[in-house]
């Protein structure tokens, strides 16, 4: 078996190609990222984690609420989100027995109006 | 020394005197019976089964039923020494003081007393259903060591506890004809007389006292008992049917002056699966999944909404059970990490659970049983049952539920999906306690119940009411120590009274 010398020329190279590789890698990541069409909500549904699965709930929201108007929602929950984190705003929610149901899950109005709004987007 | 005897060997036209005859063997009676073994009484009980189960007896309970979904009448009781106690699961709670209260929101509300009337009952009553150290929700110190009580917060809905009849050899509650026949056979006043079946209540001319019964034996055997006294004690089933199918000096049956008899039927809806509970941080501790014993009790915590929430909600009594692990669907499990997310709360060790619950249901006067053109073998009229389940009964338990899903959010432990929510959806999910209710209701007015705060029935002056057939209103708490609670009164009142 041929031994490989560690000389300048062969480190060199082989920086090189890792670096490619690399490069190569992180362009695929975003190459096959999900991409989403720009919504007028994206603020706050960028406050949640997985915007696939935020949808999913958000339609067995939508499926509960009459008359959803998603541009009042969007500027009430930016109204509720800018005097407090989004975890006092579930915790409020709750204190307050403002619930909505998800498919029979009982969640916060606030994270159920987002995750609606996430349904709406990606619509 | 008493006596166990035959009535199939009891020669027809035999006439027994004595000064209180009760009928039925089952916790009611038994319990009336032990109760009275230190007295001058002399006392009759009346069992229609023998020691064991009887196809042929047992076929004496089969009725019709239309209307709304419930269980075949002969499959809810049993009909032999011990009655339903002999395949009852062994829970115990007393009632809660709201139940005996007067609601606003609640038709047909109020008992004459409160709940402290039959306190001191309820010590005697553990006893004979063997329920250990009278713990209930002093249970949550002695089951620290067990786990935690789920921290809901404050709230409408809190963990409560139940507890159980004594297990043997781990399979059987306490059944009241084996455990206490031979404690009954050392009853020296007391006759029991098996295979005997009551098949009319006597009364005489004037429509206001037993006379006599009559009774009758499948092999044919007929004779009579002409008591100072009586009382029923065979279920709230069978009683309407023997005072309705007693209608030979009164037309509408024996206490039927009002038409309430029959009416007013209840049990509890147990539907299974209503809900799925997710606590974000691991298990449950091990008392809400199962039986435990602890300081001498076998107990287990479920969730019930407090009295203060029932009054603030205008909710119904209920109780809810963890019944065992659940699977999520995508959705669950998106619903489980968004919202455990968003609360910035870890959710990786989250565990789902299945939930059943216990459901008191609203007075109807039109859900009633009444007498049936059938016959059964010994010539007395069946029973046809008149089902009737309020949706907005369903409506209100949701509310509870609902509240509970609340608090878990509140504390951030968990959350809870509602699994039902149309009628068929309830309907498809419904079992039942076999807890059955009402149909001689208690009321002081004549007008409103069949008997009264003494259970004397209205208008006769010597026939009484064991059993839960008494209740005006159900609670959700197993009715059996209840009832056990209220028929001990009874016996002390018949001490006082028949002297």
């Amino acid at each position: 078996m041929k031994r490989i010398k560690y000389t300048r020329r062969n480190l060199l190279i082989a920086g090189g190609g890792a670096a490619a590789l690399a490069a190569l890698g992180a362009g695929a990541r975003l190459l096959l990222r999900k991409r989403y069409a720009p919504s007028p909500y994206d603020d706050l549904i960028s406050r949640l984690d997985d915007r696939d699965a935020d949808a999913q709930i958000g339609e067995t929201v939508l499926a509960e609420v009459d008359d959803f108007d998603p541009q009042a929602t969007a500027d009430d929950l930016r109204a509720r989100l800018a005097k407090q984190p989004l975890a006092a705003a579930l915790a409020e929610d709750a204190a307050q027995n403002r619930l909505l149901e998800a498919g029979g899950w009982v969640l916060p109005e606030t994270l159920g109006l987002l995750c609606a709004l996430a349904a709406k987007a990606a619509a | 020394m008493g006596a166990f005897i035959d009535a199939r060997n009891v020669p027809s036209g035999t006439v027994l005197q004595t000064d209180l005859v009760i009928i039925g063997g089952g916790p009611a009676g038994i319990s009336m019976a032990m109760a009275l073994a230190n007295t001058p009484l002399h006392v009759v009980l009346l069992e229609s089964g023998g020691m064991t189960f009887d196809p042929k007896t047992q076929s004496l309970y089969e009725g019709s039923k239309v209307g709304a979904p419930y269980l075949t009448l002969e499959a809810t009781r049993l009909r032999y020494l011990g009655g339903s106690s002999n395949h009852w699961g062994g829970w115990l709670r007393p009632m809660d003081q709201i139940d005996f209260e007067e609601r606003t929101w609640m038709p047909y509300s109020g008992w004459p007393f409160g709940k402290k009337e039959i306190d001191r009952y309820f010590v005697k009553a553990q006893s004979l259903c063997e329920g250990g150290t009278l713990l209930y929700d002093k249970a949550v110190k002695y089951a620290a060591n067990l786990g935690t009580v789920l921290p809901l917060g404050e709230g409408g809905v809190t963990t409560r506890w139940f507890q159980f009849s004594k297990m043997r050899n781990s399979m059987l509650p306490t059944h009241f004809g084996d455990r206490y026949a031979d404690d009954l056979k050392r009853i020296g006043r007391l006759s029991v007389y098996l295979h005997a079946n009551v098949l009319r209540l006597g009364l005489d001319a004037s429509g206001a006292k037993i006379e006599e019964i009559d009774i009758a034996t499948l092999n044919g055997r007929k004779f009579k008992v002409k008591p100072k006294a009586a009382v029923l004690a065979i279920g709230a089933v069978e009683t309407a049917r023997l005072l309705l199918a007693s209608n030979d000096v009164m037309p509408t049956g024996v206490g039927n002056g009002h038409d309430l008899v029959g009416r007013f039927f209840a049990d509890h809806p147990t539907p299974r699966d209503i809900a799925t509970l997710v606590l974000f941080n691991g298990p449950m501790a091990p008392f809400y999944l199962g039986n435990q014993t602890v300081h001498g009790a076998i107990v287990r915590a479920g969730f019930f909404p407090s009295e203060s929430f029932r009054r603030s909600r205008a909710v119904m009594a209920s109780s809810v059970t963890v019944d065992g692990k659940a699977d999520l669907d995508d959705l669950g499990k998106a619903a489980v990490a968004a919202t455990a997310a968003a609360l910035g709360v870890d959710a990786s060790e989250a565990k789902a659970y299945t939930l059943g619950g216990g459901m008191e249901v609203t007075p109807d006067p039109d859900r009633r049983f009444t007498l049936d053109t059938e016959t059964d073998a010994l010539g007395m009229p069946r029973l046809k049952l008149h089902m009737r389940l309020a949706d907005a009964d369903f409506a209100r338990f949701r509310q509870t539920l609902k509240e509970l899903g609340r608090q878990l959010l509140e504390s951030r432990a968990g959350l809870l999906k509602l699994n039902l929510r149309s009628r068929q959806e309830w309907y498809d999910a419904l079992d039942w306690g076999n807890h059955h209710m009402g149909t001689t209701r208690m009321h002081v007015d004549p007008r409103q119940g069949v008997v009264d705060a003494n259970l004397k029935v209205h208008g006769v002056a010597n026939l009484f009411v064991a059993g839960s057939s008494v209740f005006p209103t159900y609670g959700a708490a197993n009715p059996t120590i209840n009832l056990l609670a209220l028929a001990l009164r009874l016996a002390d009142h018949l001490k006082a009274t028949l002297r």
